[in-house]
């Protein structure tokens, strides 16, 4: 079981998503991705998109404004 | 949100990246509670100045309250369904439309019954090609830019760094285009024709109409997402 942190403080929406859907495909099923993000609207499509796409999501708030989506490869 | 954290709260991390980064937050109530006062001091100024000018400053801050605790996103709405599949901002915008054209109709309508002049009618625009142009160097910059008008002087009053460059060539953009507007205007706005819809199908038809035209872009922005995320 892999764990990868894909960094993208700064980056304006949709690069956190479309980077975090690329890292996605990379990783086999039980790895896990965490994406850090200090994008408000990034923290709405990223869990919204993981989820639809049948992956276990948990964000967590690790200080104000800045977010760390944990997406759990399920597929 | 707490929920949600509740509900999923069983992904295993290793131990050492959930402590990394974690550091004590500090309340903001008491900044949020200066900023208020500060907002209400500043909003009851430009009020003893002009009525009007007050009026702008608190409809402003509302508006951008809103957008930023919705996270409600116009180029997200146009940008996801190709992107995620997700629906939901897309959605939420035909709704915002579909009651603004209902209340924007009965402003209309009530001054247009008590005989006075219909308030607005001086922005409406003739449809041209200049539309289409318009609509797709904005659409192509918005979502590179990472934020329409709104979006992005939401997200420079949040404080996030990359949209105060897109502020600065937003601003560079409109200056050009208003340079500009004199030579579209000429060649290419005034060759297309101002249309008000109750002129052609009555107020009732107008509106009705534009609902459902709304309405079938809901049902349509809804079947695609679910025919995307393959939802049975």
């Amino acid at each position: 079981m892999k764990e990868v942190v894909l960094e993208c403080y700064g980056e304006a929406c949709p690069i956190p998503l479309v980077k975090a859907q690329k890292k996605i495909e990379e990783l086999d099923a039980g790895d896990i991705l965490i994406v850090q993000i200090d994008h408000s609207c990034a923290m709405k499509n990223l869990p919204e998109w993981a989820r639809k796409d049948g992956h276990n999501v948990e964000v967590d708030e690790i200080d104000d404004g800045e977010w760390e989506v944990i997406i759990e490869k399920v597929v | 949100m707490s929920e949600e954290v509740k509900s999923e709260n069983k992904i295993k991390r290793s131990a050492s990246s959930r402590t990394r980064t974690r550091k004590p937050k500090r309340s903001q109530i008491p900044i949020g509670i200066a900023v208020l006062l500060i907002v209400i001091a500043i909003g009851v100024l430009l009020t003893i100045k002009s009525v009007n000018l007050g009026i702008f400053w608190f409809i402003g801050i509302i508006f951008g309250f809103i957008l930023q605790r919705s996270r409600f996103c116009f180029t997200a709405a146009l940008r996801d369904p190709s992107l995620t599949g997700g629906t939901s901002l897309t959605k939420a915008v035909l709704l915002a439309f579909a009651i603004t054209s209902i209340g924007f109709t009965a402003i209309k309508y009530g001054a247009f019954i008590k005989g006075l002049p219909i308030p607005g009618q001086g922005f409406i625009a003739p449809v041209s090609f200049g539309t289409v142009i318009g609509a797709f160097m904005f659409g192509i910059g918005m979502v590179i830019a990472g934020g329409c008008a709104s979006g992005t002087l939401m997200r420079v009053g949040e404080g996030f760094t990359m949209l105060m460059i897109t502020l600065l060539f937003f601003i560079v953009g409109s200056l050009l285009g208003a340079y500009n507007y004199g030579w579209w205007k000429l060649n290419v706005i005034l060759k297309g024709e101002p249309i008000f819809l109750p002129d052609i199908f009555g107020w009732a038809g107008a509106i009705i109409l534009q609902l459902l035209f709304i309405g079938v872009l809901y049902l349509a922005a809804d079947k695609w997402e679910k025919r995307k995320n393959n939802i049975k």
